[in-house]
């Protein structure tokens, strides 16, 4: 076998890494409900727990970006819905810097996503986990451009 | 304590019978555990919730002198409280317990991709080790439960419950919104399956409350503020006709706001004709030997009934359940009338006459010759009321395959129950969540349908989900059980996942008193210079203000920075991981 032919086999063979950060409240649970209505979805993002999205810090979406994640997606309760009333907002407002800044580290900001889903929004949640899947697939693994 | 001590932890992996294990091999994952950092035993077993995986685990807690327990199996919001119960009986803190969900969140939702699945199942148990390791052990708090109860809303669910609190001797603050208890069913005529009238099935129990020492019945009169935690609540309540606001302390709630019967406007003609009108309205009709017209007060000959209007509606958000008190209640009204008028007919897409005694119903339609007429969903009947305010419907009759056209004096919508219009605002002030169709949800479907996420908050009736009075009653009774429970136990456990200022660290720049929604977070001003300090009972464990602290001077129990981070670091910075995902 030839080199190229490996490298893109190798292609192939890689498959995004996403870290999720689900909140207890909304979106793990529609999260859980996914899974009792076997709505299927793409098996790469891993996720983790919090009780809020506004317990996220700027440091949770950093560091797996860091560590060489594909891509970060955080879903929680939607505004006003928020089981701690508005922690969910103060993580909107933490949002657009973070974008900002990761744009300045070299990352593209289609690597993060920050969605609503409620705990009962199955089908939202499945098809954001989807669609984020998918646009990650598509800028490929893990690397910094600056323009 | 175990902070000082080596983590050992015991990786329990289960089968959920072909639950997990159709989709995920299971030995795998078990087998990979193994070889994680701080693993000392790991195994995989048919049902971890049983007897027999709840043995197990306390046996290699003694055996292994395990502590840590990472149980790899179904939603933690499902089984979280048992294995916690099983780790403390083995002798562990129960904050040493962590549970993957391989379930919900690996083997249901990945079913056509075992290999991918076992692939994320193995990280996942891998995560969660990580994080196992760095889990600290917490305090056991318990606080008193006031015994007082708030129940919201006197329709016939509300006032059951006050009833069955009170008589179990405690005291219950009722609150109506309206100036009269008794709410929908007080308005109705004729309620099924038993021929009585809704007032003379609210009647005793309006008595009872009013006359009920424990009982304090505030009429027109709204919830307007809402705070504390199980046991120690304060309720604002406002009065609509004085704007006085008074406060009281409770140590339970009972939501009860019930529904709101839907204006079908827009179906069927509703809102052209006088005599198209509700099953509700049919019902609030003042009762009489003949069935007059709204329009001109002459007797009704011919009745035409619709059901499913604006329930059972794929894809139209509101109106997606099935509203199940209808089918019933339409073939009571259509078996009594049709001894007053000539003809009744029934248009239904499905009839589902579910409850104690309510096939009974449909087969006295049945044999007084009420005629039941199926259309089909996707193309429903279609009212015109004519210049001179003739009913006309016609519509495709599914069984004989013919198109039907008939020319009624009086139409009645059987309409959806929907939530009120202010659910969202209730929601948000008891934080309830609610269902696609707007009705709030229980902690857990089957297995606490009565309580919610919000401990001490109960909810009952058709605030839950549309359902008949009947129904109502039993949630009502049984919400009021678990007021009870928690009331008469006096104190209940609750949660040590709470924030904690390290005062060392802090900066005294303020930030986290804003970001706490609940202002739990004050200065200490005894301090100099003054630190940001805590009040436990009035932290929710949010952490927001964890992650809004500049100064990282901030510990969010049981969820801590280096937890969080453990289980990102476990997922990308394994071994195996840097090696296949390595690349420029």
């Amino acid at each position: 076998m030839t080199t190229p032919e490996k490298s893109s086999d190798d292609q192939q063979k890689w498959e995004p890494r996403i870290v999720a950060f689900c909140c207890n409240w909304c979106s793990y649970a529609g999260a859980d409900l996914a899974g009792t209505s076997r709505i299927q979805y793409p098996p790469n993002a891993r996720i983790i727990r919090v009780n809020c999205t506004g317990r996220i810090s700027p440091d949770f979406i950093l560091a797996p970006l860091e560590m060489g994640a594909d891509g970060v997606l955080v879903s929680g309760c939607h505004p006003g819905d928020c089981h701690y009333t508005s922690g969910n907002l103060k993580l909107r407002a933490r949002w657009a810097l973070l974008e900002s800044a990761i744009e300045q580290a070299g990352i593209d900001p289609r690597r993060i996503r920050l969605q609503w889903a409620s705990a009962s929004e199955a089908q939202i949640f499945a098809d954001g986990v989807r669609m984020f899947t998918e646009q990650v697939r598509r800028l490929g693994p893990m690397r910094r451009v600056w323009r | 304590m175990a902070e000082n001590t080596e983590p050992r932890i015991g990786v329990f992996v289960c089968h959920c019978g072909h639950n997990i294990a159709g989709s995920v091999d299971v030995e795998r994952v078990a087998k990979a555990a193994e070889s994680f950092p701080n693993v000392v035993y790991s195994t995989h077993e048919m049902f971890m919730c049983s007897d027999a995986g709840q043995a197990l685990i306390r046996e290699k807690v003694r055996e292994k002198n395990l502590n840590r327990v990472v149980v790899a199996s179904c939603s933690p919001r499902m089984h979280e409280p048992t294995f916690r119960r099983v780790v403390e009986e083995a002798g562990l803190n129960r904050y040493l317990f962590e549970q993957v969900n391989l379930r919900e969140h690996v083997s249901w939702c990945h079913m056509r991709e075992p290999e991918k699945a076992t692939e994320k199942a193995i990280d996942l148990v891998r995560m969660s080790v990580a994080r196992a390791a760095q889990l600290e052990h917490l305090p056991v708090k318990t606080v008193k439960v006031l015994p007082r109860t708030l129940v919201v809303g006197g329709g016939i669910a509300g006032l059951r419950a006050a009833c069955d609190i009170a008589d179990r001797g405690f005291e219950v603050v009722l609150v109506e919104r309206q100036s009269k208890l008794g709410g929908h069913v007080a308005k109705w005529t004729h309620l099924f399956p038993a021929d009585e009238s809704g007032w003379q099935v609210i009647a005793p129990l309006l008595r009872n409350v009013t006359r009920h020492p424990l009982i304090k019945v505030l009429t027109d009169s709204q919830v307007v503020g809402f705070e504390g935690y199980i046991g120690n609540f304060v309720a604002r309540v406002k009065n609509l006709k004085t704007g006085k606001e008074e406060s009281y302390e409770v140590g339970t709630v009972i939501v009860a706001t019930g529904f709101e019967p839907f204006k079908p406007y827009g179906y069927y003609g509703y809102g052209e004709s006088k005599d198209i009108v509700t099953l509700a309205e049919l019902q609030e009709l003042r009762p009489r030997e003949d069935l007059l017209r709204p329009s001109d007060g002459k007797p009704v000959k011919k009745l035409v009934f619709i059901g499913c209007v604006g329930s059972r509606e794929p894809g139209k958000p509101g109106h997606e359940h099935c509203s199940r008190h209808c089918c019933s209640a339409v073939a009571k009204a259509a078996s009594d009338l049709r001894d007053r008028v000539d003809e009744v007919l029934i248009l239904y897409q499905d009839i589902r006459t579910y409850g104690r005694g309510h096939e009974e119903l449909y087969r006295l339609a049945r044999s007084k010759h009420v005629i039941y007429s199926k259309f089909p969903r996707d193309n429903k009947p279609e009212v015109t009321v004519t210049k001179s305010g003739k009913i006309r419907v016609t519509w495709h009759d599914v069984l004989s395959g013919d198109d039907m056209m008939y020319e009624p004096d009086m139409l009645v919508l059987a309409s959806a129950m929907v939530p009120p219009p202010d659910a969202a605002d209730v929601s948000k002030l008891f934080s309830l969540t609610r269902s696609g169709d707007g009705f709030f949800n229980p902690e857990h479907i089957k297995l606490a349908p009565l309580t919610t996420h919000t401990a001490g908050v109960m909810i009952a009736g058709a605030a839950q989900a549309a359902k008949n009075a009947s129904e109502s009653v039993i949630d009502a009774s049984g919400a009021a059980a678990k007021a009870v429970g928690l009331m008469a136990r006096g104190e209940v456990e609750i949660e040590s996942t709470v924030s904690h200022v390290i005062s060392e660290l802090c900066s005294s720049c303020r930030t986290c008193v804003t970001a706490c929604p609940y202002g739990a977070i004050s200065m200490d001003n005894s301090r100099d210079p003054p630190v940001a300090l805590v009040t436990e009972a009035k932290c929710h464990g949010c952490g927001t203000c964890a992650a809004a602290c500049p100064s990282s001077a901030i510990v969010m129990y049981h969820s801590t920075d280096q937890q969080i981070m453990a289980m990102v670091e476990a997922f990308l910075c394994t071994p195996t991981a840097v090696a296949g995902g390595g690349g420029s």
